[in-house]
């Protein structure tokens, strides 16, 4: 049985699908029994969102997009001729 | 309906069924994604193979059909990266020509996204080293091991920032703006930013963001663990030293 402390630096992985399949079900065991933990979890969770949604990235400007439209249509091979 | 189903013909609770629930509907499985010519099942293999390519601007693989999927998203990454528009404009155009001049020679066009990001990341790493900034590979296992053990929530349960709130957690969460979470992140080192990038906001899985950033995986997992530390700290301080939350101890948040 892993303790608190191993379950909060293994719930960022959890998170992210990431931990391998004992130490995901150790983690998961303990947050069966461990309310603290799960109430960590889920301020993880929200966190995690909070990035998602507030440092999300900037769409790209119109003249950036315009720019490169032109050097992809510069270089794109003219298609070959219909057979 | 007596008659025997063929694939496409009767739907069991269709139109003039009573049945409520919807009905599942076995077709057959077909690989061509929806708004391209599909072939009809007559037409056999060899001729399937003879229709001509659909039009160049649609060409499916092509490397400006990739740019136009990934290019928004291969943009902000560069944005993240470099921390200015100007110097995203740039990494972007670079990344784009480099990988225009490769793109004849990648042989797993699914992995294209992964590989414009690796691109972008070796560029940056390269442009760093060129101006003589520090470049975000010293070692770093030595370095701030402090964070590590920080914890966000439990610190907001011991110093109670409000103490009228019973959902203290998330009330803290609820005081960041997009430019305080952009500034907490962005004071984040790039070693332990760049992982956090990859995988919370452009969705890679942990192996793909190790691969782009040409490390082995568990030192991705490593700084992911403590790039979330830095991120749950940086948070705290931030709160601490804009006033957003009145700190017993301040001397948590130096």
């Amino acid at each position: 049985m892993i303790d608190c402390r191993e379950a909060v630096r293994r719930m960022w992985l959890y998170l992210e699908a990431a931990l391998d399949g004992p130490h995901n079900d150790e983690l998961e065991q303990h947050l069966d029994t461990c309310t603290r933990c799960c109430g960590e979890l889920e301020f993880s969770r929200r966190l995690r969102e909070l990035v998602v949604d507030r440092a999300a990235t900037p769409a790209m400007p119109p003249e950036v997009r315009q720019r490169i439209e032109l050097l992809l249509t510069a270089a794109e091979p003219e298609p070959e001729a219909g057979r | 309906m007596g008659e025997d189903a063929g694939p496409n013909d009767v739907i069991p609770g269709g139109p003039d069924g009573n049945n409520s629930v919807p009905a599942i509907v076995f077709k057959p499985q077909s690989a061509t994604p929806p708004g391209r010519r599909e072939p009809t099942p007559e037409v056999d293999v060899l001729d399937a193979e003879l229709a001509p390519p659909p039009p160049s601007d649609a060409t499916p693989g092509s490397f400006a059909a990739v740019v136009r999927e990934h290019g928004d998203r291969l943009y902000g990454f560069c944005v993240r990266l470099a921390g200015n528009s100007a110097d995203a404009e740039d990494l972007l155009q670079e990344t784009l020509l480099r990988g225009m001049r490769a793109w004849p020679e990648v042989r797993d066009r699914d992995r294209a996204k992964p590989w414009l990001f690796s691109i972008a990341t070796n560029l940056w790493r390269d442009l760093c080293r060129a101006r003589g900034r520090e470049v975000a590979t010293t070692p770093l296992d030595a370095l701030e091991a402090d964070d590590d053990d920080f914890s966000l929530y439990q610190t907001i349960a011991i110093e109670d920032p409000f103490p009228y709130s019973d959902e203290l957690h998330m009330d803290f969460l609820r005081l960041f703006g997009d430019e305080d979470v952009q500034a907490i992140f962005g004071s984040i080192p790039a070693a332990f930013r760049e992982p956090l990038i990859l995988t919370v906001i452009h969705g890679f899985s942990c192996k793909e963001a190790a691969v782009i950033l040409d490390v082995p995986l568990g030192t991705l997992l490593s700084r992911l663990h403590r790039g979330r530390k830095k991120l749950e700290r940086g948070l705290w301080k931030y709160a601490v030293a804009n006033g957003l939350v009145s700190a017993i101890d301040e001397e948590d948040a130096r």
